[in-house]
Parts: C-alpha cells; sequence; structure tokens
C-alpha cells in the first residue's frame, strides 16, 4: 500500500513538473504577444499622430487658398470701381484702348481657367515677380513666386 | 486485494487529472488587414481654351464697326452686353475659376492622404 502511494506520489511529482514547465512556456509565448501588441499599438498612435498633423496642414492650406479667393474677387471688383471709375464712360471715351485691355484680360482669364483646371505653369509665369510680368486676374495662382508690393 | 485497486485506480485518476484544471490561458490575437486596392484615377486633364474676341461698339462707332464686319466676311450681328454686366460676367467667370481650383485643390488633398506614394 504504501509502496503504491510513493509510487503515485513521485508520479504526480513528475506530472506536475511537466505542468509547470508547460505553464511556463505558455507564459512565455504570451509575453511575447503582449510586447507585440504594445509595438502595434505604438505604431497606430504614431500614425494617428502623423494623420492629424496632415490635417491640420491640408485645412491651413485650404483656408489660405479661400483667402486668396477673396481677395482676388475684391481686387477684380477695385478694378472695375477704382477711384469712381465707370468703365462704360470710358469705352466711350477710349473705345480702343478700353477694347484691347478687355481682349488682354479675357485672355488673361481664359489662362486663369487652364490654370485652375490643373495646367501646368510656363516658365515666364514660373518666374514673375514684377507687377509688368504677371497676370493680374489671379496672381496667387499664375504667378507663385510673385510677391505683392505692400 | 480488490479495495487496494480502487484506491490504487482513483489515486491515479486525481495524479493524472488534479493539476491540469485551472491552467494559464493562451492568449489569441487576431490581426487580418488586407488594405483596400488603390483607385488611383490620373488628375483630370487640364482644359485649354479657346480665345475670343471682344468688340466695343458704341453709339459713334457702331457703322464702322458693322462695316468692318461686313468687309471680313463676318455677319453683321453682334451679342452685346451693357458695361454693368460685363462687370457681372467677369465676377462670375473668377468665381466658376475659383470653384474650379478648390474642386482640384480638394480632390489633390484627398489623393494625397488616402494614396500616398509608398515610400522608399
Amino acid at each position: 500500500m504504501i509502496v503504491v502511494l510513493l509510487m503515485a506520489g513521485i508520479g504526480g511529482a513528475g506530472i506536475y513538473v511537466m505542468k509547470l514547465r508547460s505553464d511556463n512556456a505558455i507564459l512565455k509565448a504570451n509575453q511575447h504577444k503582449l510586447e507585440t501588441a504594445i509595438t502595434e499599438q505604438n505604431k497606430v498612435l504614431e500614425q494617428q499622430k502623423e494623420d492629424f498633423t496632415a490635417i491640420l496642414e491640408s485645412n491651413k492650406k485650404l483656408n489660405v487658398l479661400i483667402n486668396t479667393f477673396k481677395k482676388d474677387l475684391q481686387d477684380l471688383d477695385k478694378r472695375f470701381t477704382k477711384k469712381n471709375r465707370d468703365i462704360g464712360k470710358l469705352a466711350i471715351d477710349r473705345t480702343k484702348a478700353i477694347e484691347r485691355i478687355i481682349n488682354k484680360g479675357g485672355v488673361n482669364a481664359a489662362r486663369c481657367i487652364e490654370l485652375a483646371s490643373g495646367a501646368k505653369h510656363t516658365e515666364p509665369e514660373l518666374k514673375a515677380t514684377l507687377k509688368s510680368e504677371i497676370n493680374p486676374e489671379c496672381p496667387a495662382l499664375a504667378n507663385p513666386n510673385y510677391v505683392p508690393y505692400q | 486485494m480488490y479495495h487496494i485497486n480502487k484506491i490504487f485506480a482513483l489515486a491515479l485518476i486525481i495524479l493524472l487529472t488534479g493539476c491540469s484544471i485551472g491552467g494559464e490561458k493562451k492568449i489569441k490575437i487576431f490581426s487580418v488587414e488586407e488594405p483596400r486596392q488603390k483607385l488611383d484615377y490620373p488628375m483630370p486633364t487640364a482644359l485649354q481654351l479657346e480665345e475670343l474676341k471682344w468688340i466695343i461698339i458704341t453709339s459713334e462707332n457702331a457703322q464702322e464697326v458693322f462695316a468692318k464686319l461686313e468687309a471680313a466676311g463676318i455677319d453683321p450681328v453682334l451679342f452685346g452686353i451693357t458695361d454693368k454686366d460685363y462687370q457681372v460676367l467677369a465676377r462670375n467667370f473668377a468665381q466658376i475659376r475659383q470653384k474650379l481650383q478648390e474642386t482640384n485643390n480638394l480632390l489633390e488633398e484627398y489623393k494625397k492622404y488616402y494614396e500616398p506614394e509608398e515610400k522608399k
């Protein structure tokens, strides 16, 4: 009886040790998985941070663009009404000169539409830095290197 | 002898199963990621507009203008707008151009955000 109990005890101890080793292996694997999960989470956080920065940057760009639009429209109005200018009267007095100006304006405005639709800038457009060289219909769009005088 | 066998069998069952109850659980992490295919449309083709000519016609030069048109073989007819309507037309075109630019810009930004170029 004692011998049987003794053998059972030894056998049990052996099985218990094997069980402990198996648990240890599982815990090690779990630890590895947790570490991998943490690394992946960090990567996700990093990506989110980059995304937020990109969104802010994009919003800023679009706001600048909208403000440019407002300014362009104001400039256009100014050109027609500056110093109580009446373009109708001017056209009666100086028909040929105004016709020339209007045709040039039309060509410039058409070029602005082409650029807005994604056309590539020409060399002179990119190089323009003087007021006499720019497209006055849309300087911000047509002449990115032009800085308006203050 | 019968009792000894019973005790032996019972002890053996307890020894074999006792420690396996409530063992450590394995963590299972599933990570299935299949990115969507890129739409990758090319940007719209840029416009190429045709040139048109404005003619200013007043009560004084009207006859001269029509005579020139006839001499050039062009029908002596003009589609006119007043100076005020010309300003409205200029404003309308400016707004159309701005909307076009805004839409193109948005498209570019979306493309840049959702379909960035692969990092090399």
